[in-house]
């Protein structure tokens, strides 16, 4: 059940990056993408109805990590106190950007919310990808399992490069979105971006699978080599893709293979530590009870949710 | 010198406990003036959706269109500012949440996945949908918000409701506190009373903005037909509201915190000293180096009455418990009689106004618009002060019996870092107070579309 248990809190995180992943990457994108007004305003037309929804992921996997296994909840957030809180900042300047562009018809007022927008979620993008690369490397940890290094330990070669591989694949998603939601005309200019940032996503994610294999060995577990294969060949398939949809796919497919790479790689670990050892599913966790309400839970409403919001986001976009 | 040492660490933790304190009372309390409002509005938004589409019309149409924007005004910042608070559960109250939080986390993490769900992906047709989805779908979507928006206050009041009164859970033997029941805790009769008293609170103020609102604009004689509208259903919803919130509900939560939290009933009233047949104190201020009320108006009796139904029964005073266990009397006492006493001048206003309102008087009398446009922030202050109450009064336990609020910081977790921070969130929700207010008042201005 534990097992459970990592398994629905790693797919609700690559639910998030998937969905929040394309606004996010439009987020990143779009000063690039379009210097009119018309297609920044399009830009923030096409996300605006889903973005809340999509970053509801973040929170429900943020409590889900908080029912399943308080003491890694309550270790992570505290002991990377500082780097949470900016997050939540910028979390809440991106919201306020969002809401907020466009409510006049004035270039100073939109000009202002449009770098706040991209410099929140680039800067959300690379926090993630550091964060997540630092997991994947492990961090010292107290005997409670509370962060016990310093801040300039967390800015280290691995990291730094996991970082970059979310800003560049994130871009690249959020301009494949942008190629199949926008007017026809504006498209060839998503298309364009997407296809230069294709080749540095590759170079970073070669480069970051190598560092991660040569750091915690396949060996004989052939099964393990599936996710990087998938995300390769995900990858590959977002440019061969000759229509938006399919390309949109592919690069969500490929951020999931990713997401499911990293998390094979530290299971059972949630927050492993730097020199082996940490708070895993196990050690972790209350008593089964405690663990199987929460999974029940999390099941059921994020099921639910898939339902009703795959049926909203339907309606929308038929018309 | 080791004594010495030990000062320091106690000072360190003092200091840290006060910062996060301070952190989380300012943000919860700047992010509940949000909630407030969508609870309180999402009934109006729905009634007044389903109306206009069931019998086609228009005036009720553009009153849901108008209050729509003003929910979404508010659900926005209601999503910016709530998005910290169950951070801060883990970066500021790490040994709260690593030992609680196998209860807490489970009433929190079904606010997400049962209502934030439901509330932003509906509000997003909702709000952008109009012309996209058919009429019938476009109505659920507003039912639909306005039972998220319910939930969401339902699973926090449970998580409040839990830390007030305890239940369902299990101590283990290295000291956390687990689920043992998650029916107990969601079933907790504690916790059902205190939903229907905070959601009733939410109400009221939903009726006070409907009736304010309408009634600027009928004392500025413009969109008459829609201000008649709105001043009506706020009258109606608000003389039922302010009664049900002394009545039955917040006398039920009186008489939990009686049974459950005595020390706290104790400071809320200005009780210093046991005593049978104690007074009730109308007005007064605590004077808590002597123990005593200034300048009391006391109605005799009448305490031991309300607590115990009975006009001789003992209350226990203050001093009848541990210092170390005493909440703080002040700020309890003064949160609790502004609300009771602005709870009152709200069943009188909304009195007076329901009785004119079947005169066929209301629309006409300015002075009664007057009060009713100028009584629309107190409902606020009602609300602030209830939770104020709820929670100083709690103090010094975060679980209530089981862990004091000083084990429940986070251990790597100094002040200087907490004070970093909530300068930084009063910087943020200044902006965001002055862009909200100014958004607000803009659609105030426009009044509804034509």
């Amino acid at each position: 059940m534990n097992v459970a248990a990592f398994v629905v809190l790693a797919a609700m995180l690559t639910a998030y990056v998937m969905l929040d992943g394309y606004d996010l990457g439009v987020g990143a994108v779009h000063l690039w993408f379009s210097k009119t007004e018309r297609g920044r305003a399009a830009s923030f037309a096409a996300i605006k109805p889903f973005w809340n929804g999509n970053e509801v992921f973040l929170i429900a996997a943020g409590a889900a990590l908080f029912a399943l296994f308080p003491k890694v909840y309550a270790a992570a957030f505290s002991g990377f106190y500082l780097p949470f809180i900016i997050v939540l900042w910028l979390l809440m300047i991106r919201g306020m950007s969002i809401e907020l562009r466009g409510y006049f018809t004035s270039d100073i007022w939109n000009g202002f919310w449009d770098v706040a927008f991209w410099l929140s979620s680039a800067l959300l993008v690379l926090f993630f990808g550091v964060a997540l690369g630092n997991i994947v490397r492990g961090v010292p940890l107290d005997t409670q399992g509370y962060f016990a290094g310093t801040f300039t330990f967390l800015l280290n070669g691995y990291a730094l490069s996991v970082g970059a591989l979310a800003l560049t694949a994130l871009s690249m998603n959020g301009a494949t979105f942008l190629w199949m939601r926008l007017d026809p005309d504006l498209r060839p200019r998503a298309q364009t971006l997407m296809r230069a940032l294709w080749p540095v996503v590759l170079l970073l994610f070669i480069g970051v699978t190598v560092e991660t294999i040569a750091a915690h060995p396949i060996g004989a577990h052939v099964g393990l080599w599936i996710a990087p294969a998938v995300a390769l060949a995900a990858l590959i398939a977002v440019y061969a893709s000759k229509r938006a949809g399919g390309a949109l796919a592919a690069s969500s497919a490929f951020l999931a293979a990713l997401m499911a790479s990293a998390a094979q790689t530290i299971f059972p670990f949630l927050l492993p530590a730097f020199r082996g050892g940490g708070l895993d599913i196990y050690n972790a966790a209350p008593n089964a009870y405690s663990v199987g309400t929460a999974l029940t839970v999390t099941i059921i409403g994020v099921g639910a949710a898939l339902c009703y919001g795959t049926i909203a986001a339907y309606r929308m976009m038929r018309a | 010198m080791c004594s010495a040492r030990l000062g320091i660490t106690v000072v360190k933790m003092q200091s840290a406990l006060i910062a996060d304190r301070i952190q989380f009372a300012f943000t919860i309390m700047f992010h509940y003036l949000f909630p407030i409002a969508t609870m309180g509005l999402a009934p109006f938004v729905a009634y007044f959706t389903v109306k206009g589409i069931r019998n086609n019309d228009q005036t009720a149409l553009r009153t849901a269109q108008f209050f729509g924007k003003i929910f979404a005004l508010n659900f926005a910042a209601g999503v910016v500012t709530g998005i910290p608070m169950e951070f801060q559960f883990g970066t500021n109250w790490a040994g709260f949440s690593a030992r609680a939080g196998s209860v807490v986390g489970q009433t929190l993490s079904m606010e997400s996945v049962f209502a934030f769900f439901l509330e932003s992906v509906f509000l997003g047709v909702f709000l952008y949908g109009r012309n996209r989805v058919t009429p019938g779908f476009y109505a659920a979507c507003a039912v639909l918000i306005w039972i998220g928006s319910w939930l969401s206050g339902f699973f926090i009041v449970a998580t409040n409701a839990w830390m007030q009164h305890p239940v369902g859970y299990v101590v283990t033997k290295s000291g956390t506190i687990e689920l043992r029941n998650i029916g107990a805790v969601l079933l907790s009769s504690f916790a059902w009373w205190q939903y229907v008293h905070v959601l009733d609170g939410a109400l009221l103020t939903g009726a006070f903005i409907l009736a304010g609102i309408g009634a600027y604009y009928l004392l500025d004689r413009r969109h008459v037909d829609f201000a008649q509208g709105i001043v009506r259903a706020g009258v109606t919803v608000g003389i039922i509201a302010s009664v049900i919130a002394i009545f039955p509900t917040g006398d039920r939560d009186s008489s939990d915190v009686t049974h459950f939290q005595p020390a706290k009933l104790a400071a809320m009233e200005g009780e210093f000293r046991s005593e049978r047949g104690a007074p009730l104190a109308i007005l007064g201020m605590p004077d808590t180096q002597h123990g005593v009320l200034i300048d009391p108006l006391y109605v005799p009796d009448l305490l031991s009455f309300l607590a115990y139904g009975n006009f001789r029964a003992n209350v226990n005073g203050l001093s009848s418990y541990p210092s170390a266990d005493r909440p703080p009397v002040d700020l309890t006492y003064y949160a609790y009689h502004i609300m009771v006493g602005l709870g009152s001048l709200f069943l009188a206003a909304m009195l007076a106004a329901t009785v004119l309102l079947r005169r066929g008087r209301l629309f006409e009398s300015r002075w009664m618009l007057w009060i009713l446009m100028l009584a629309m922030p107190f409902p606020y202050i009602a609300n602030e002060a209830g939770w104020t109450v709820a929670e100083v009064g709690r103090q010094p336990w975060i679980v209530y019996g089981l862990m004091r609020t000083s084990q429940g910081t986070s251990p790597t977790v100094v002040a200087g870092e907490t004070i970093f921070t909530a300068i930084g969130f009063a910087g943020m929700y200044f902006l965001l107070g002055v862009v909200f207010l100014f958004l607000t008042l803009r659609e105030i201005g426009h009044g509804p579309e034509q």
